[in-house]
């Protein structure tokens, strides 16, 4: 490779260009990788952008111009590995030019590739108008749509609020925000002010967006299916006790949308191929292992923002500015940042990182979600897998992992690659019924492509490569 | 932000530059743009950021596009799609 960068930074949200920033700034070249068509991520969308991300992207864009900073937007990272130059990152087009790939490597990498919502099968949850919470956010944020007209948000998890805010603010309908887990202020004043005060003011001010439009917040409560034919027409909602299962009676509320989600599942694919161990988050899904300047257990290879377990774009952005003066630190250089302001934002990460575990416990799952799977919900969508032939799998053929639930049914084996059922199954699953295990959890998510590419792509790509492996 | 038409399954629907496929899909009217292979269920918009591919569209011919992770363009032919989208 002729044209090796000093850090190639993938995902441009908050962590990714807050590395990438602190590395240029430093005197690195900076290869900075992302899917969408500007920086910002799933939180700072164009148009809707708040003065401390213009400041970032006019920061951007002066290490561009510079010629520090390469910021490939519309690519898709669908492979990473380390080769005897460092580390490669395999890039292809975006879905308009999927079999445009290329490779950019770098001496040290960042990977910050966030995260999706995270899902629980339901009775109805493959109806058209039931979507992420995430899908609503994107939507309204980056594309000035509403989802629909009657919209109730569903799940658990402070992130409910937010997306109910969003579309209140955009003048949308909320027939309701359903949460499964008590309300957010009890987290919240268990945590204390002094963990939080900005997250906490923040999460104040959904709720009084809710209580000035109208809208109830029925925590302890569950959607347990979505009606319709064509597309969602009501959801049937019923309070549920402290493990999600139904106590009160069932009611129905319409609606031609249902935003729905239960935490996050972080992007854990590039990590995961170049080895990195992974671990159990307090939310109990997978995060990359690292330590306090954001190292992964692979040389040359850093980790910041959700998939160092999730925790808010605060957190992210503190994270990556930690991966990004450790980076270049790593090469020699020194980052151009005071002395004070590494350790502001390393106490911000613990106080933000102690703020977020709070919130994963109140906001984790319960068993009381399996009861209303009927044999014919489906579990995998990709792959349209019943959840009476997960239950095959596990009581009568003895599968004993999510791995070996898919090589039976097929479920994760579609083009999502178990990211949306993969949670599921591994909760259906005997050995991982109660606790997490991780190293099943991480044997279930190894996919050895983040994205599809075409066969013919690849082959034309990496005939005349040669490389280590890990 | 400039707006032009693109057309979906034959007909013009208007879209705005910055607004994906799948925004300008909802606007239209539809809520479900694809069918499933096994079943033939209707799917729409779900993750709504490119990583459940259940928002598969045929643009310019190209099967299995994502249409939340795809912007619309001056000029775009989307074909909602039923199965793999090769048959």
């Amino acid at each position: 490779m002729s044209d090796v960068a000093d850090v190639v930074v993938v995902g441009a949200g908050a962590a990714g260009v807050s590395a990438a920033l602190v590395a240029a700034g430093a005197g690195a070249r900076v290869v900075l990788l992302d899917n969408g068509p500007a920086p910002g991520g799933q939180y700072h969308r164009p148009p809707t952008m708040s003065p401390m991300w213009a400041r970032r992207v006019a920061g951007l864009e002066v290490h561009q111009a510079a010629g520090r900073i390469t910021l490939r937007h519309g690519v898709f990272a669908y492979a990473a590995e380390r080769t005897t130059d460092g580390i490669a990152v395999h890039i292809r087009g975006d879905d308009r030019h999927a079999d445009v790939t290329e490779t950019v490597v770098g001496r040290t990498a960042v990977i910050a590739t966030g995260a999706h919502d995270r899902h629980l099968p339901f009775p109805g949850w493959t109806l058209p108008g039931v979507m992420a919470g995430g899908a609503a956010q994107a939507l309204v944020k980056g594309s000035g749509v509403l989802p629909g007209q009657r919209i109730v948000v569903a799940g658990t998890g402070p992130f409910l609020l937010a997306v109910a805010h969003t579309i209140l603010s955009a003048g949308g309908s909320v027939a309701a925000v359903v949460e499964a887990n008590r309300p957010v202020a009890v987290p919240l004043a268990r945590a204390g002010l002094a963990t939080g005060p900005d997250k906490a003011a923040e999460l104040a001010g959904f709720v009084r967006s809710l209580a000035r439009h109208r809208v109830p917040y029925l925590h302890r409560h569950r959607v347990l299916a979505a009606h319709g034919d064509v597309g969602v027409t009501s959801v049937t909602v019923a309070r549920v006790d402290s493990d999600w299962r139904a106590t009160g009676p069932e009611r129905l509320i319409a609606c031609d949308t249902l935003a729905v989600g239960f935490g996050f599942s972080a992007h854990l694919d590039l990590l995961g191929q170049l080895g990195a161990q992974l671990t159990t988050s307090a939310d109990g899904g997978l995060a990359v292992d690292v330590d306090a300047d954001q190292r992964t257990t692979i040389p040359g290879v850093y980790a910041a923002g959700e998939v160092t377990g999730v925790g808010g774009v605060d957190l992210a952005g503190y994270e990556g500015l930690l991966a990004g003066v450790a980076a270049a630190e790593s090469l020699g250089l020194t980052p151009r940042l005071s002395a004070a302001s590494v350790v502001h934002a390393r106490q911000r990460v613990r106080v933000l990182e102690r703020f977020a575990d709070e919130l994963a416990r109140a906001f984790a799952i319960r068993d009381g979600w399996k009861d209303q799977i009927t044999d014919s919900t489906i579990v995998c969508r990709c792959e349209e897998v019943p959840a009476a032939r997960v239950r095959e799998a596990v009581d009568a053929l003895g599968a004993p992992d999510a791995r070996t639930v898919k090589l039976l049914t097929r479920a994760g084996m579609g083009w999502c690659q178990g990211r949306i059922c993969g949670t599921a199954v591994e909760r259906m699953c005997p050995a991982e019924g109660a606790t997490h295990d991780t190293a099943a959890a991480a044997a279930a998510a190894r996919r050895p492509l983040a994205v599809p590419v075409p066969l013919g792509a690849i082959a034309d790509h990496h005939a005349a490569d040669e490389r280590i492996t890990p | 932000m400039s707006e032009f038409p693109i057309r979906i399954d034959g007909v013009n629907v208007p879209a705005r530059s910055g607004q994906s496929l799948a925004a300008v899909l909802l606007v239209s009217g539809r809520r479900s743009w694809r069918t499933t292979r096994i079943a033939g269920e209707p799917r729409g918009l779900f993750c709504g950021i490119g990583s459940c591919f259940d928002c598969l569209v045929t643009l310019n011919g190209r099967p299995n596009v994502r249409a939340c992770v795809t912007l619309a363009e001056p000029g775009d032919v989307v074909v909602t799609q039923a199965g793999t989208g090769h048959e």
